[in-house]
């Protein structure tokens, strides 16, 4: 293929048609209930709300509201929470002082003509000590006559850390920089395929600011390296398995800079019940390896460069599993509800820091959706 | 920039080649319109897990959909 012809298949891509072809857009809402809880003693109650309002034959407004009610904030750390006091000096005497609330708005634009779907838009959230910002871009042509859907999609964080306590960060910002690439191709009739690519780029203070190492003999912070580039491989394929059963599957692989690496495997089977409910089972099981600067728990010396006691740099495995439902009522509204149960394998990270052997959850999501 | 470029042009040549994978005809697909054969049949766990599993884990990426940061992290 000549450089021509990449520069004007470019060129055909990025460039948006004059609009033909009828649009996708519709008007709808959705309301729901999300709930997580786990081991670590974090409890999250989430309602969510979203608006979506065509004000053309082409363009649409997008509204999201997410309000998380934190039972147990990211301060608290777990079942140690109270022990980053000692660390910080910070006083305890604030009623509820770990309790939080975030609210986490989202705005975009859509413009659809049936064979381009272009959005941008802008997300905020702001909590007790944290804000982020974000603008994204969402960009997807439909080729050969709508088999093939070519993705192209970036965003970019400006968020900032705001410690409850007194304490100078070294930088107190994270942004972060995403970029994913995706194609979607039909197989067969009952057979679709999707592989996605995702770039990803963080700058800034990217461990917690309360996380602190915990040997008699220090007194520091966690340390992490301040960037770090990581990329994302993921193949996601639905096949019928016949009228009633369909077969959902995917499989991510991911590696970065500090060594990190994981495997991803998704598989979910849906029943179709009768003609206006479904149901079914899905597996998740994922596996990382340990960052290179994390050490064994009581090895740091006061010479290390990073310091790392949060588990998430170390190697573990977790396992998902859960029931889904879809209920579909006359005039085309829309009940899902899911339910999942999440468990890490034992790790020395967690049991020192939330003194428990492994970290469990369950999440909750119950939606309603219509059409307006 | 050069894993942008390569990737771009990735897509490029993949659109290029993409008039011989016309596979499946309009009539063909009722089964797609299925909610058991999206790729995500439940949009509002996605989104959940998705933050989720980003806060629980060490890696991310390969959704395909924006996801915006948190102090959880």
């Amino acid at each position: 293929m000549s450089l021509k012809h990449i520069l004007i298949s470019l060129f055909s891509i990025l460039i948006l048609p004059v609009a033909t072809l009828a649009s996708n857009l519709k008007d709808s809402a959705s309301i729901g209930f999300n709930t997580y809880n786990d081991t670590g003693e974090v409890q999250v109650y989430s309602p969510t709300l979203s608006l979506f309002k065509k004000f053309s034959s082409h363009w649409m407004l997008g509204l999201k509201m997410r309000i998380d009610t934190i039972t147990a904030a990211s301060i608290t750390n777990g079942a140690n929470g109270g022990q980053v006091d000692v660390v910080t000096g910070a006083s305890t005497t604030q009623e509820n002082p770990f309790d939080d609330i975030r609210y986490a708005p989202t705005a975009m634009l859509t413009y659809d003509d049936g064979e381009n779907t272009l959005t941008f838009g802008a997300y905020y959230s702001t909590e007790k000590d944290y804000e982020g910002k974000s603008v994204f871009t969402n960009y997807v042509k439909q080729l050969n006559e709508q088999n093939t859907a070519l993705g192209i999609g970036f965003s970019q964080s400006f968020d900032k850390w705001m410690p409850v306590f007194d304490r100078a960060l070294p930088k107190d910002n994270r942004n972060e920089t995403k970029l994913d690439l995706s194609i979607n191709q039909l197989i067969s009739p009952t057979f679709s395929l999707q592989a996605v690519y995702s770039y990803m780029y963080s700058e800034g203070f990217l461990s917690s600011p309360y996380h602190y190492v915990p040997q008699d003999d220090i007194a520091k912070f966690e340390n992490y390296p301040d960037v770090r580039t990581g990329h994302a491989f993921a193949f996601k394929g639905v096949y019928l398995l016949n009228n009633a059963n369909a077969m959902n599957f995917s499989y991510r692989y991911y590696f970065d800079d500090w060594d990190i690496s994981s495997h991803t495997i998704n598989v979910e089977e849906l029943h179709d019940f009768s003609h206006n409910f479904t149901s079914g089972l899905r597996l998740r099981y994922y596996t990382q390896t340990k960052s290179n600067f994390v050490k064994d728990i009581g090895s740091y010396t006061t010479d290390d460069k990073y310091f790392a006691i949060d588990y998430r740099m170390s190697a573990f495995d977790s396992y998902t599993i859960g029931v889904p439902f879809i209920y579909k009522m006359k005039g085309g509204d829309k009940m899902t509800a899911s339910i999942d149960y999440y468990q890490t394998t034992n790790n020395d990270y967690i049991k020192s820091w939330y003194g428990v052997d492994n970290l469990q959850a369950v999440f909750t999501t119950l939606t309603y959706e219509f059409d307006y | 920039m050069k894993t942008i470029f390569l990737s771009i042009a990735f897509l490029v040549l993949l659109g290029g080649c993409s008039e011989k994978l016309v596979r499946v005809m309009p009539y063909e697909k009722e089964y797609f319109a299925q909610d058991k054969m999206s790729l995500s049949p439940i949009a509002e766990r996605a989104e959940q897990e998705g933050h989720i599993f980003l806060i629980r884990e060490a890696s991310a990426g390969g959704e395909s959909s924006f996801q915006g940061g948190c102090g959880c992290r």
